[in-house]
């Protein structure tokens, strides 16, 4: 559905509405209604006349209001403590300039790896003497029998013959 | 009165009457016109003589002719509900079979004239409203 804006007034004209005017000189105006038909006939000025969204834009009528509107629709942003971070702890990090910050977050890093390393170090050892205690067990000749290799109790000795 | 909006050589017509119908002529009616005013073409006409008209003119005042109007002041209502109406009253002058003597025209002219069977006359119309 096309519709026209007044070129008095500024109102909108829906079809079936309205009025064409087609000046001697082939200028094209559209009004809404008898009443900007006959102001424009007139040869009325829309900027003084109240009502008119020509004088309502030069008189900045009704633009505040929107503004306004709008400000208030905007999604406020706030901090506030989370789970493992205090607000305190969070705003002493995004106070950090941003080289202290990726120096301590590979500070961070190292020492998280030095610790994998000792703790894989200290697992190696611990395997190794296992291993070690496993050979000798197996040099002294032992007799072992299979279910006693498994971990069952040893057999009572006969105390008569 | 009517301006004559072609360059057949009239600038104002007088309507004598509306031909087939006993009212007020509207846009794509054919009516019998007197020209009343010539029109005078180009710079070269007027800096010669002013008594005589260019040769150019295809009418003289005074001329009895027909006419189709194309423009009224008295305002149109559309089938599709819109009204139209123009600042002046004007006609395009037509032989007696219905061809516009003149070659061109100025100024729109009204789309009514489609539906009345004057295509002729809205071909040579620089717009139509």
């Amino acid at each position: 559905m096309r519709t026209y804006d007044d070129t008095f007034s500024g109102q909108k004209i829906y079809p079936g509405k309205g009025k064409l005017f087609v000046r001697s000189d082939s200028k094209i105006f559209r009004f809404q209604n008898g009443k900007t038909e006959s102001l424009f006939l007139q040869r009325k000025n829309p900027r003084r006349i109240a009502w008119t969204v020509l004088c309502r834009r030069q008189r900045r009528k009704g633009i505040s209001e929107e503004a306004a509107k709008t400000r208030r629709r905007r999604a406020v942003k706030s901090q506030r403590a989370v789970v493992g971070a205090s607000l305190d702890v969070i705003k002493e990090r995004r106070s950090q300039r941003p080289e202290a910050r990726t120096a301590a977050r590979a500070q961070a890093i190292k020492e998280g790896k030095e610790k994998k390393a000792a703790s894989d170090s200290v697992k190696k050892a611990e395997k190794a003497k296992n291993a070690g205690k496993a050979a000798s067990g197996q040099s002294t000749g032992r007799v072992i029998n299979k279910q006693g290799a498994k971990g069952a109790s040893a057999k009572p000795r006969p105390t008569t013959k | 009165m009517l301006n004559v909006i072609d360059n057949s050589g009239a600038a104002l017509a007088e309507c004598i009457q509306v031909l087939k119908m006993k009212r007020a002529a509207s846009i794509g009616d054919r009516i019998v016109i007197v020209v009343q005013k010539q029109r005078s073409f180009g710079p070269e006409t007027a800096s010669s003589s002013k008594s005589t008209v260019s040769s150019a003119n295809k009418v003289r005042r005074g001329d009895i002719r027909h006419a189709v109007v194309v423009r009224t002041a008295k305002q149109v209502q559309r089938k599709d509900g819109s009204v139209v109406k123009f600042g002046d009253n004007a006609c395009v002058l037509i032989s007696k079979a219905g061809e516009p003597i003149g070659t061109r025209l100025s100024g729109v002219v009204g789309r009514e004239l489609r539906e009345r069977g004057w295509g002729k006359v809205l071909s040579l119309a620089p717009m139509h409203l």
